[in-house]
């Protein structure tokens, strides 16, 4: 088995990316593109690590390389050595709820706990003497238990919202809530329709958007609530949202009113099996927000999910109590730290 | 002084903020790391489409992502470096009152020199507070100085005693594209501030100590050397003039050619 890392900065796409994406039902942040523009635009820029047998491609991991320091800065330009001390996290930065490791099925899932070692152990030769140890964020069960050892640290940090999906429209969704949240949701629903202020528009591959707007809407949302503690990533750049919403699976619901005001927009990413809801942000109710666009992406994420005939809808993290109070389920994440002593073993 | 070293001086000052900028701001990150530019090239083999200019209409809807990634100010200083072009423009002593007279500016001139007060005004309805504080300064030998607009400063003129008016001294705000032959004048920028003065030599000087220029295929563009947040760099101003930077023959620092 060959083991390769990429800078998507500088290297071409690896042969057999799309396929595997597609084997492995990957979202769409996974594109390479993606990585490229998420790669020059951040301060841990992700590396793409893949293992190879027999020409195909049968795992990946995104790896962000995060340096410590005292004032936030972009990344160096790729190629230089990484001369400080560093730890690497396996993360997909923009896909809340999913790890940054993929397998192919074509893998039996004997053979995972192996490979990733292998990973870890490639990890440890290519990435150099400072690397101080390896990250594992937003690990499922299955994943964590594949990470699991001596001498590393599984610990279980947050929960995912995941919507299963046992209905045939969004009718049966809200009638599947409790009463309190039914009626609201029925309330909501009636209000927006009833709006003759609101413009809403949704829909894949969107090239009508002002990207500038959406940008500065959704980093405004993420520093009015804070950010989290140990969060590696850089606020996403016009330039990536400019890639991310004019691909054909990604859908992206925008909220104004009639002066073109951006009230809200919630991104979700397409997926045969699990569609994620990802970016949602909006003006408050005192910037002139409307309270109730909040509850219609769910019921649009909701309708597109049967409509798609998908088995769940994921809502990320965040929000838990509100997320069961509409029907989604926790699942469990956990993170593992495994120090270099113990890399490979 | 050019030849003395001065010239490299301030050509690092300009590296070290391109670099800076490259390394913390995330619109230069975006447009240099993607894009391209010159004089540096940032990254070996893209040089962008107009040596990495940003136009000012660009930079103001764009503000917020000119604030480096550790945070700071996202709103432009309309009256930035006032103080250091009147040195060139006109001298002023301390007791003297510097008056503004464009009512779109949020706050008053900062930074002038010790002893000097600032105002803003608006020149077709000033307050009568700060209008009777005027007229006691120049009843009392003191000195106002109007910098605005040709048409502004005649305004404030009307408002002012016939026999008073002698006694302003007016600072004409001049834009890149208008640029004239004096006797006095400013170059200011709305989103820049004022970037430099007409000097007693018949050029237009720089304060070249806090403000760098270079021509580019979109114009000459205009780099703020010592504001931290919003980092303004490369910035085209007046749409686009094309035009050289050259050491002044008898001061030895960079004026501007248009």
């Amino acid at each position: 088995m060959k083991f390769e890392i990429l800078d998507p900065r500088t290297d071409p796409e690896p042969a057999g990316w799309a396929r595997f994406r597609a084997k492995a039902r990957l979202h769409p942040v996974w594109g390479y593109e993606l990585m490229r523009l998420e790669a020059w635009l951040a301060r841990n820029p992700p590396v793409l690590v893949t293992a190879t047998a027999d020409g195909a491609i049968v795992a990946a991991m995104s790896v962000l390389v995060c340096r410590p320091r005292l004032s936030p800065r972009f990344a160096p330009l790729p190629g230089r050595p990484l001369l400080r001390p560093f730890w690497a996290e396996v993360y997909q930065p923009w896909l809340s709820g999913y790890p940054g490791v993929a397998f192919s099925p074509d893998v039996p899932a004997g053979d995972r706990r192996e490979l990733l070692r292998r990973f870890e152990r490639h990890l440890r030769f290519r990435l150099g003497p400072g690397l101080l140890g390896v990250l594992y964020r937003a690990l499922g069960e299955e994943f964590a238990a594949l990470a699991a050892g001596p001498g590393r640290l599984i610990k279980a940090v947050d929960t995912t919202a995941i919507l299963e999906n046992t209905f045939t429209t969004e009718e049966d969704w809200i009638a599947s809530l409790d009463v309190n949240r039914r009626s609201s949701m029925r309330r909501h629903t009636r209000k927006l329709r009833d709006d003759p202020t609101l413009v809403v528009r949704g829909g894949p591959g969107r090239t009508d958007l002002d990207i500038v707007t959406i940008t500065h809407l959704v980093n405004h949302h993420r520093t009015r609530f804070g950010k989290a503690k140990l969060d590696t990533r850089t606020p996403p750049a016009p330039a990536y949202f400019e890639s991310f919403v004019r691909r054909p699976d990604v859908h992206t619901l925008t909220y104004h009113d009639d002066q073109g005001t951006l009230l809200g927009v919630n991104t979700m990413l397409d997926h045969p099996d699990s569609p994620a809801l990802q970016h949602w942000a909006a003006l408050t109710p005192e910037e002139g927000g409307r309270r109730q666009i909040y509850f219609d992406s769910y019921l649009r994420g909701v309708r597109y999910m049967t409509q798609r005939g998908a088995k769940e809808l994921s809502a990320g993290r965040g929000m838990g109590e509100l997320k069961l109070n509409l029907g989604f389920r926790p699942r469990q994440l956990h993170v593992a730290v495994v120090p270099r002593p113990v890399l490979g073993r | 002084m050019w030849n003395l070293g001065v010239g490299a001086l301030w050509r690092a000052a300009y590296l070290r903020t391109v670099r800076s900028s490259f390394a913390t701001v995330p619109l230069y990150r975006e447009r240099w790391a993607l894009d391209g530019r010159e004089d540096p090239v940032v990254v070996k083999g893209r040089t962008g489409s107009t040596g990495g200019a940003l136009p000012a209409e660009e930079a103001v809807r764009k503000l917020v992502d000119l604030v480096p990634l550790a945070g700071g100010a996202a709103t432009s200083e309309p009256c930035r470096g006032l103080g250091r072009v009147l040195r060139i423009a006109r001298p002023v002593a301390a007791g003297d009152v510097v008056v503004v007279l464009d009512p779109r500016l949020p706050r008053p001139p900062a930074y002038l020199p010790p002893g000097v007060r600032g105002c803003v005004l608006d020149p077709d309805s000033p307050p009568d507070t700060a209008l009777s504080a005027l007229v006691n300064t120049l009843r009392g030998n003191g000195t106002v100085v109007a910098v605005g607009q040709d048409k502004t400063v005649a305004a404030f003129a009307a408002t002012l005693p016939d026999e008073l008016v002698r006694q302003v001294a007016a600072v004409p705000h001049r834009e890149l594209d208008s640029l004239d032959n004096g006797p006095f004048g400013v170059l200011h920028d709305p989103l820049l501030g004022y970037l430099g003065a007409f000097g007693e030599c018949g050029r237009w000087h720089l304060d070249w100590t806090r403000v760098y220029a270079r021509s580019t295929s979109a114009g000459l563009v205009f780099t703020l050397l010592r504001q931290h947040s919003p980092r303004l760099v490369d910035v085209v101003v007046a749409g686009g003039v094309r035009g050289t930077v050259e050491p002044c023959p008898r001061h030895g620092t960079p004026v501007v050619l248009t």
